[in-house]
């Protein structure tokens, strides 16, 4: 089966994880999830805590595997692919953006970005001139030869930004993105994010506690009860 | 190739990193070299006493060859013959008032200490005598065990095959070698006297002077010219079997230490992978293939484990050319603890041992590391977002 149509398809996927008690029962997290995403489409999950909002995108992005169901990812079937198809996928296609900038903390901003870039196939030489535009464009030209250790929080969030769109991607894959920078930063972070994804036509899968967040995107999903319902 | 290859491997050896990687690899970058040191330095101390042991046998008590003229032959010419000298030899007594001890006499010509025997030993010669006693030269050593010095008398038994001779000596010289098991069994005097005592039951012979790579084959072209020879390997051949075996003993106790070394560098790399953790998994998140990680990891230990090879070996090569001055010292020293090893040898490098050994940390290192670098590749790329 072949689904060219979507960018991002999910059927009747179910995860449950092993009880942390001895001899318990599995903890059944998603149950018979259908999701379907069109291209430079922006979609917020929401849910309370623990209710599978980030166990969701993970099986979205093919970083975790699921009990049952079929992930279908441009038209292909990535529930099922080998780790090094998987790879390929993620440094082409996908861009991530988690909580923490997961950024590497002996590189520069610049290099952190750039080794993104050679990931997905750039030379050196196109991966500095493409690092120096996006980081451009997160306004931290002023910042390439920064560390990590030398960025605010705001900062590194926007490197990571840089290094999720920078080899142009299908779709973003935001994990509260924000959930750890201060209001002023947020709001910041924010209006890059939804700007950035907007002109460079991303899709964009958005895990946020924040209704306000949330609601900027096309749709609206909120997880109960393990199962995902449109509510916006 | 991928890109990020070289930098991520650049950035595990400190180029560009922060002081706290900076100083990871040069903590390691040390620690191997100092046992690579070690190692070479070890090897080149036993080859180089072992060698020494058999330069002093050599130079000193049978010549590189021996060779016994048969009746009517004339002495060899040949371009691998440096020296030839005739020797007498006998067995003997020599007493001293109150002790005594079991001697190989030595009978040589004035000219028998050449300037490669002389560098094998030193020779203190006392004041002119007008005695008319036969002079010899005995050892330090030996001259300590029978408590007597330059000029003292000593009673000589000497035993041929079919005769025993007593004779008083005077002790002209006295010499030292620096090897006691030499010096305890070998006094020197002239030849003429041997010769007038025992006449023609004297056990003569001509001891002749060669390279070591070239004694095998004067030894062929002397027997394929009708001469009987022996190499001082023959004449000693379990002393001379001895060095060897220790030599090899030795060897491959460095080899085995050197592939322990290995492990230990595998284990490094094993640590390296462990403290990058959460680095290796953002790799994989955002795409980068474990093969590559891997490469990168490869490269940068092994880089770190060829400079420490290469900084190991010229250190352990410079503290052993640095020896002769701090065993000199120990030998003046006169601990009894080393009185049966030799102090006084010159350096040689044994460049084949310390390929051998080089070349298995090394390989051992490649593989090992290569194994314990697959672990890479079972690192998740969620497992990132867990250590944050």
């Amino acid at each position: 089966m072949k689904r060219s149509t979507e960018l991002l398809h999910l059927q009747h996927i179910a995860k449950s994880f092993p009880s942390t008690q001895r001899g318990g029962e599995p903890i059944q997290i998603l149950e018979s999830v259908d999701l379907t995403m069109e291209r430079s489409h922006a979609i917020a999950i929401t849910g309370n805590s623990g209710s599978g909002k980030s166990t969701l995108l993970q099986i979205a992005a093919g970083l975790l595997g699921c009990d049952h169901g079929d992930v279908w990812f441009e038209g292909e079937l990535l529930s099922r692919m080998d780790g090094r198809s998987l790879s390929q996928v993620r440094s082409r296609r996908m861009g991530f953006i988690f909580q923490a900038s997961l950024l590497l903390e002996d590189f520069t901003a610049s290099e952190n970005v750039q080794i993104a870039a050679m990931i997905g196939g750039s030379t050196k030489a196109e991966a500095k001139a493409k690092a120096a535009e996006i980081l451009a464009l997160v306004g931290l030209s002023n910042r390439l030869g920064h560390r990590p250790d030398q960025l605010s929080g705001g900062e590194k969030q926007r490197v990571a930004i840089a290094r999720a769109l920078v080899n142009e991607p299908s779709i973003l894959f935001a994990d509260e993105p924000t959930g750890s920078l201060d209001e002023g930063n947020a709001a910041m972070v924010e209006e890059l994010l939804f700007s950035l994804v907007r002109t460079k036509g991303v899709a964009l899968m958005l895990v946020t506690h924040n209704p306000a967040f949330a609601s900027r995107c096309d749709e609206v999903y909120r997880i109960s009860d393990r199962m995902l319902e449109a509510i916006g | 190739m991928n890109a990020i290859t070289p930098l991520l491997t650049r950035r595990k050896l400190g180029i560009g990193a922060n002081r706290a990687s900076k100083r990871r690899v040069f903590f390691n970058l040390i620690l191997i070299t100092l046992v690579v040191a070690v190692l070479v330095l070890a090897q080149i101390f036993v080859v180089s006493m072992s060698r020494g042991i058999a330069d002093k046998w050599a130079y000193l008590a049978d010549g590189h060859l021996q060779l016994y003229l048969g009746p009517g032959q004339e002495l060899p010419t040949h371009p691998n013959i440096d020296s030839i000298e005739e020797v007498g030899e006998v067995n003997a007594l020599l007493y001293s008032p109150d002790k005594n001890q079991m001697v190989r006499v030595k009978g040589v010509e004035s000219t028998y200490f050449s300037k490669r025997r002389l560098e094998q030993l030193s020779i203190r010669v006392g004041e002119a005598s007008t005695s008319t006693l036969a002079r010899i030269m005995i050892s330090t050593t030996l001259a300590d065990q029978l408590s007597v010095s330059l000029g003292d008398r000593l009673a000589l038994m000497m035993v041929s095959n079919d005769a025993i001779r007593a004779q008083l000596c005077i002790i002209e010289a006295l010499y030292d070698s620096g090897y006691r098991e030499l010096d305890e069994q070998l006094i020197y005097c002239d030849l003429s006297f041997v010769k007038r005592l025992f006449g023609t039951g004297l056990a003569s012979s001509w001891e002749i002077l060669t390279e070591n790579g070239r004694l095998n084959a004067l030894k062929d072209d002397l027997e394929r010219a009708g001469y009987l020879s022996t190499t001082w390997e023959e004449q000693n051949a379990a002393l001379s079997t001895n060095l060897d075996t220790s030599r090899q003993a030795v060897l491959a106790v460095m080899v085995v230490v050197a592939i322990l070394c290995g492990y230990f560098i595998s284990e490094l790399s094993a640590q390296m992978v462990e403290d990058d953790k959460a680095r290796i998994a953002t790799l994989h998140l955002i795409g980068a293939d474990p093969r590559t990680v891997r490469t990168a990891y490869w490269r940068a230990v092994m880089a770190i484990t060829a400079v420490s090879l290469t900084l190991g070996t010229l250190l352990g090569i410079l503290c052993a050319r640095l020896l002769p001055p701090v065993l000199a010292h120990l030998s003046a020293r006169s601990y009894s603890a080393l009185s049966f090893y030799l102090l006084d040898f010159p350096i040689r490098i044994p460049v084949l041992d310390i390929s051998i050994i080089v070349s298995v940390l090394l390989l051992v290192s490649a593989i090992s590391v290569h194994l314990s670098l697959k672990r890479v590749a079972a690192i998740e790329p969620l497992s990132c977002v867990r250590f944050d």
